[in-house]
């Protein structure tokens, strides 16, 4: 009888542990940064969940304001003292903030060019809805080339920030999100979250795992519906994506996206979509725009350059460019695609 | 029979109508096949054929993906229930080898993946 | 077993021993026939056997149900075959599920269930202790709940049907109360 009742016993705790210990996903959807975010928290605790996803709402937010390109911001305010050629006092988050930014820049060969606000501004991107109305003329471009700004007209210190190219506007748009992203994803950790995707419009870092399996993410068709790869993230990576297909405007059937080439001053040419994986999302953002401008002659050196190695990149032929490592882990979920595996070594 | 067998036999007749329209309420064309072996899942995709061998508790497993479904073809086990399922397609169609621990669920796009990446 | 009056030995056993002793030999017959049975599942059954169970319940009590229906698991899985398998592993799930809610309805007050009201209470108890454990043990995958459905109706269908023959094997049991030996018979019958 006892033998009975202890078999009873393990049996109703084994059965009840499993109901209650076994975390449960929570999903919630934010509209912020511009774009809707979606939050992941796999939790055994439905009101810990919550308070992960107010602390990224908070997170993406602060950022927002921070660093907003062209809605009254402590940016817009930066930007109106550069074009005057006056010093910047800055804190210690913007000192980092605008480092790391300078940095992949200067990696980038200032592909990713955070300086060109005002070609962008000229584009009309500096807007949350680009009307469909004329592109700006090869003149205005050309006014804004002549002075080429980029990162590396900018004086940084710890306290002060500086350029001495007046025609540096600062748009944090290829980086901004990641690195709000990676904020949100640190005060997660802190927080005790172990197991999280943060999704900003597409692009993610996730942590963890989901219940003893990886996460498994899509890659979205860049032209078609459905799903053109997968894969599987475990413990903490982050995946974006620079597409042509984000932002855009027709005119008189031309079609002018939202990725500026800082050397044209025209929407680049040629790609189509660029993916990139890494553990930080500010290094996967700013490089997935870097390599799309690169296009598919220059990215492997530029991708070196900027220290990613798990990219794929498709262009107008929707061949897909892969790094050995990205071609390695991906799987294709669509049929007879034209591959190309670029760079034996990294 | 006393008021609480009319009870029970009340809870029962609003039970089962409850289960079959939480459980089996959708059923779409599936896009993939979530297969397990033990405590390990695969996904596959449906859209390509194919024959996949798995080596379950008792033995290898033989599952047959053809234009869009998927079945048990040949198993260790002795009931062979899973290969009496026949073809599974719509989402949440699932068939089982319990003595082989091997399982396959139909799914449907949305709950393949955690994210989507764009 | 049938002639102990001219036994010179004196077993301390009862008539009332006796029956549970036939009764758990008639559950254990009925549980492997039940064993060919086909089911979505390879292992969940139905649970006919309970049956026995649910009368011993009635008749002797709790504790007595527990031996009976121990006893069928035990031994039936040692006769098929299948002792410590998955199999035995889900037959033993729902009986101990069984025992479980025939516990505690024997902890409610007033004249609580009658046998239909038991046997499906058993029935839906002895379904799902089997498929969580299933679920549990063996395949813990969301798509398993796509057959609960059916498996549910089955467990409710044979739940009522065991009422059925519980309360016609109560009245029989009931006809022979002085003298157990003939409604003995009467259970072998069945």
């Amino acid at each position: 009888m006892k033998w009975l009742w202890l078999n009873l016993t393990l049996l109703l705790a084994f059965g009840l542990s499993g109901c209650s210990e076994s975390p449960q996903v929570h999903q919630a959807k934010l509209f912020t940064l511009g774009t809707l975010v979606d939050v992941t928290v796999l939790h055994r605790d439905e009101a810990a969940a919550a308070r992960a996803v107010e602390i990224v709402e908070s997170e993406l937010a602060t950022v927002n304001a921070q660093w907003h390109a062209w809605r009254d911001s402590p940016l817009t305010q930066i930007n109106q003292q550069l074009a005057l050629g006056n010093t910047v006092a800055i804190d210690a988050a913007t000192y980092r903030f605008i480092q790391q930014a300078q940095t992949l820049a200067s990696h980038s060969e200032q592909r990713f060019n955070p300086a060109i606000g005002a070609l962008v501004a000229l584009w009309g991107f500096h807007s949350d809805e680009r009307p469909d109305s004329a592109p700006p003329t090869q003149e205005a471009i050309n006014a804004l080339l002549k002075s080429a700004p980029s990162m590396a007209d900018i004086t940084l210190t710890e306290t002060t920030l500086s350029s001495n190219n007046r025609a540096v506007q600062l748009d944090f748009g290829a980086f901004g999100k990641g690195y709000a992203i990676d904020q949100a994803v640190a005060r997660l950790k802190q927080s005790g979250i172990e197991n999280a995707i943060v999704n900003a419009g597409g692009d993610l870092r996730a942590i963890g795992s989901k219940n003893e399996r990886p996460w498994r993410i899509g890659i979205r068709h860049p032209t078609a519906a459905g799903v053109i790869a997968s894969l599987e993230i475990i413990d903490d990576e982050s995946v974006f994506t620079s597409g042509n297909y984000e932002r855009f405007f027709d005119f008189s059937g031309q079609r002018y996206h939202h990725i500026i080439d800082p050397r044209s001053g025209y929407p680049a040419q040629g790609t189509v979509s660029v993916t990139v994986i890494h553990r930080s999302a500010a290094v996967a953002d700013a490089a997935a725009t870097a390599l799309f401008i690169a296009g598919a002659e220059q990215w492997p050196r530029i991708a070196r350059q900027m220290g990613v190695d798990e990219v794929m990149l498709i262009d107008e032929q929707l061949t897909l460019h892969m790094t050995p490592k990205m071609a390695q882990r991906i799987q294709l979920e669509i049929d007879d695609a034209e591959l190309n595996i670029v760079g034996g070594e990294q | 029979m006393t008021r609480a067998d009319y009870l029970i036999v009340l809870f029962a007749a609003l039970l089962l109508p409850y289960l079959y329209v939480s459980q089996w309420s959708s059923s779409e064309v599936g896009t993939t096949a979530a297969i397990m072996n033990g405590d390990k899942t695969i996904a596959v995709s449906l859209a390509h054929d194919h024959t996949l061998t798995i080596d379950g508790a008792l033995g290898p497993t033989i599952i047959k993906i053809e234009a869009g479904k998927i079945r048990f073809a040949t198993s260790p086990c002795l009931g062979k229930q899973c290969i009496h399922s026949g073809w599974l397609q719509q989402t949440g169609e699932f068939a089982a080898c319990l003595p082989n621990r091997i399982s396959v669920a139909v799914l449907g796009d949305a709950p393949r993946f955690d994210s989507i990446n764009f | 077993m049938n002639n102990k009056a001219n036994s010179g030995i004196t077993l301390k056993s009862t008539q009332e021993d006796h029956l549970i002793a036939w009764l758990a030999a008639l559950a254990i017959a009925i549980h492997i026939i039940e064993s060919v049975l086909p089911s979505p599942l390879p292992g969940v059954k139905p649970g006919l056997a309970n049956v026995i169970t649910i009368a011993v319940f009635i008749r002797f009590g709790w504790r007595a149900a527990v031996w009976v229906s121990m006893l069928r698991v035990l031994v039936g899985s040692i006769l098929i075959g299948t002792f410590l398998s998955p199999t035995f592993m889900l037959s033993f799930s729902g009986a101990v599920a069984t025992l479980i809610v025939l516990w505690l309805a024997s902890q409610l007050p007033g004249r609580g269930f009658g046998p239909i009201g038991l046997c499906l209470l058993a029935a839906m108890a002895h379904m799902f202790g089997q498929f969580y454990t299933a679920y549990l043990l063996f395949i813990p995958h969301e798509g398993l709940f796509k057959l609960l459905p059916l498996l549910m109706t089955a467990a409710v269908i044979f739940g009522i049907i065991s009422g059925i023959i519980v309360r016609s094997m109560m009245h029989h049991l009931e006809k022979g109360t002085d003298g157990i030996t003939p409604s003995q018979r009467n259970v072998q019958e069945e």
